[in-house]
């Protein structure tokens, strides 16, 4: 259909990052086992993004004797030379006739003058990954799903999604997020406990720190708030009025109470194809008939909500949503 | 002028009248340049010049310029340098553009993105300047929404550029600040040319034919800002006749085929100097979104359906979200329509309820200018005179005006009231 394009990636990035992951040595024995370093600590999310069913190792690196700052609201205050490394793999028994693998590694590396976002790609003998400044695509077939091309994100891409009034922003780790457990040298604790015992975070009494629920776990929260905090990490980086998609007038962030605002008997903007022919974002009590639900349970390209980030369908979170809208009076 | 004019007509009747699909077919041969592409895109330093050579080039993802100053984007020519989104995975736009400062598109043709052509958001100074927008095949609701998308931007100015086969809008700014849309072609959109929530625009000298309506002034509730201060001048609006063919459930998809200029809920406009011929509805439509809020609760799908939303009064219907809006007012107001040049074909277009309503009561001379006349609680001061801020004004010669108290089933309709008859 079309001439291949023949690129020499000859093109120094030495000015963004290093070109090979391992150079930053946030882990120690085989790269592959992500066994983080010291200063690397693991984290998780209460409600993380859906990435094609990709599993996440997270983990914050702290240059020795900084400290985080503590805010109710916003993604915590990171000093600069903090690092955010966010791998996302797959096991073996996720996938069909093949071997589980790391997939890429994302970087939030805080400098002095901002965030800068890295996307690396780990090579098939998973011995290091490499700076990939235009992102790329590797297949991967899934057990129970379709043939996909996995999408690694480009640096327009990241941006793309970690942007807060103009500026590139984590956007995971908030104190809601992070108000869980995790197992420290085979220890469980709560996540942000450790880091206050570790003297790396300021912490306000606990009583006060927020949390999300775990969006599909119903011990954690009602479906309202499961639902909201499924549609804050995966709408409202975009979704909200510091965001790339505030032009929509639709406010996804778990906090907002606003009804109009978070797409209830709301008429879309500029849809386009993505409206599927339905008149609003959200008809209480009827999911097949909400943009939502359509947007939500799709993957073209010109219809698909979120626009980044997926191939196929998060048949459990598009659950979610449906019963959640099936339930609105 | 009249054999012009019959001209014109002919060439509608035979875009329209039959079946025969409208189509883009450009012979393509292409090219991937995409990975050198979007890295130089990518690393652009501030104050560069990005130059695309002659070829047609293909893409499967977007290409993003984010946090950049001073770019141009030049290629050799409209359809020498074709950049095609044809093969497109992921993202929805061909090239998006966000965050920037002074940024120029210049001299290259852009095809068939997934969504949106080009969108620029939250950009200070964009220029677009010989851009050929557009979805290549037969026209249809398939085709990505906006061929040229500014949305929250300051300093736009688009000029000579050619827009067609947008499901949405040819040339689309949105919710942007200081706009000049001047000297642009465009064809077979659903909008032609559509300024939305924008503040000091001027539109000038464009030509808008064969879409669904050709110059749409509106202001939608629940965005982040609203419009006013728009001037439409010397532009040619004709034969927009084109069936609507926007994806149901968006704002355009409400246009009835055969509208001219139309605004909606907007404040401080002026309509003059114009060519509006031949708009088989109405050449120029001023209404509220009261209006357009109602024909949304019964357009065709809906007529088959359950009817839940029929069942709904008019009074309920318009008790919808929007009105907790406060900062939004839905009536158009300060709007005056002076000095165009019209004409008419002698038949309606009796697809839609408003061609079918101004035969029933216009018979064959139907008026160039209507205003649904649907009164805000603030039209009338205590004193019983309009209030200056919501007058709408038309001064045209020997051209027929009218009113058509919608919001009372057209009860009070009149043709050239008196309530017209000023100047702003």
């Amino acid at each position: 259909m079309f001439e291949e394009e023949v690129f020499d990636a000859a093109d120094s990035y030495a000015h963004l990052g290093f070109a090979k992951l391992s150079e930053y040595n946030f882990f120690q024995g085989d790269i592959a086992d992500l066994i983080p370093a010291s200063n690397v600590y693991p984290y998780d999310l209460n409600t993380p993004l859906f990435s094609d069913y990709a599993l996440k190792k997270r983990f914050i690196y702290l240059p020795e004797g900084s400290k985080v700052g503590y805010h109710e609201t916003d993604v915590l205050k990171f000093p600069p030379g903090t690092v955010l490394i966010k791998n996302f793999y797959y096991e073996n028994a996720q996938l069909e006739n093949e071997l589980g693998r790391i997939m890429e590694t994302r970087l939030l590396i805080r400098k002095e003058e901002g965030w800068t976002a890295l996307p690396y790609i780990w090579n098939e003998e998973q011995t290091d990954a490499s700076l990939e400044i235009t992102g790329g695509t590797q297949k991967v077939s899934l057990l129970g799903k379709n043939l996909i091309d996995y999408q690694v994100p480009n640096l327009g891409q990241c941006k793309g999604c970690h942007e807060l009034n103009g500026k590139i922003e984590p956007i995971g780790p908030t104190a809601r997020q992070l108000n869980r457990t995790n197992i420290f040298n085979g220890k469980e604790m709560n996540q942000l406990v450790k880091l206050y015992e570790d003297q790396l975070l300021d912490l306000p009494a606990f009583d006060n720190i927020p949390k999300l629920p775990v969006w599909d776990n119903p011990k954690t929260g009602s479906l309202n708030k499961r639902a909201r905090a499924y549609l804050e990490i995966n709408c409202a980086h975009c979704h909200r009025r510091e965001g790339p998609a505030k032009n929509s007038g639709l406010y996804l962030l778990a906090s907002n109470e606003n009804e109009s605002e978070i797409g209830v008997m709301k008429a879309p903007v500029a849809a386009g194809q993505g409206s599927g022919g339905l008149k609003y974002d959200i008809v209480p009590g009827k999911p097949e008939k909400s943009i939502f639900y359509h947007r939500l349970n799709s993957t073209e390209a010109s219809v698909m909500m979120p626009e980044l980030g997926r191939k196929l369908i998060h048949e459990e979170g598009v659950m979610l949503i449906k019963e959640w809208i099936a339930n609105m009076n | 002028m009249k054999i012009v004019n019959g001209v014109f007509l002919l060439g509608a009747m035979i875009l329209n009248g039959c079946d025969t699909p409208l189509e883009h077919n450009p012979t393509r041969g292409y090219k991937s340049i995409e990975k050198a592409l979007m890295s130089k895109i990518l690393l652009a330093e501030d104050s560069t010049v990005i130059t695309l050579e002659e070829g047609h080039f293909i893409f499967k993802n977007s290409l993003i310029l984010n946090g950049k100053k001073h770019i141009t984007i030049r290629g050799k020519g409209i359809d020498k340098t074709v950049l095609s989104f044809k093969l497109q995975e992921d993202g929805a736009e061909g090239l998006k553009i966000a965050n920037c400062e002074n940024i120029v598109l210049e001299d290259f043709t852009i095809e068939d993105a997934a969504g949106d052509n080009i969108k620029v958001t939250d950009t200070r100074g964009i220029t677009f300047r010989r851009i050929k927008s557009a979805w290549t095949g037969e026209i249809s609701e398939e085709n990505g929404a906006y061929a040229l998308y500014p949305v929250i931007c300051t300093d736009v100015l688009i000029e000579e550029c050619e827009a067609l086969g947008a499901s949405d809008a040819g040339i689309y700014v949105g919710q942007s600040e200081n706009v000049i849309i001047r000297n642009n072609i465009v064809y077979w959109n659903v909008a032609g040319i559509e300024s939305e929530n924008s503040e000091n625009v001027e539109i000038y000298n464009n030509h808008a034919y064969n879409n669904t309506g050709g110059i749409l002034v509106f202001d939608l509730p629940g965005l982040t800002r609203y419009g006013k201060n728009i001037k439409v001048y010397e532009n040619e609006v004709y034969d927009n006749n084109l069936e609507n063919f926007a994806p149901p459930g968006n704002i355009v998809g409400t246009v009835p085929p055969g509208t001219g200029i139309m605004v909606l809920a907007t404040k401080d406009v002026e309509i003059f100097k114009n060519r509006i011929d031949d708009n088989n509805t109405a050449n120029v439509a001023i209404v509220s979104y009261e209006l357009i809020d109602a024909m949304k609760g019964k357009d065709k799908k809906d007529k088959k359906e359950e009817g839940e939303e029929k069942a709904l009064t008019s009074t309920q219907r318009f008790d919808r979200k929007w009105k907790k809006d406060k900062s939004y007012n839905p009536y158009p107001r300060s709007v005056y329509v002076h000095n165009n040049t019209y004409s008419s074909s002698l038949f309606p277009n009796l697809g839609n309820d408003f061609g079918k309503l101004f035969l029933l009561k216009f018979g064959l001379t139907r008026p160039e200018v209507v205003w649904d006349g649907i009164l805000s609680e603030d039209y009338l001061l205590p004193t019983g005179e309009v209030n200056p801020e919501y007058k709408i004004c038309v001064q045209e010669t020997s051209v027929k005006s009218a009113t058509l108290d919608a919001a009372n089933d057209f009860e009070n309709l009149a043709s050239n009231p008196e309530s017209l008859n000023c100047t702003l």
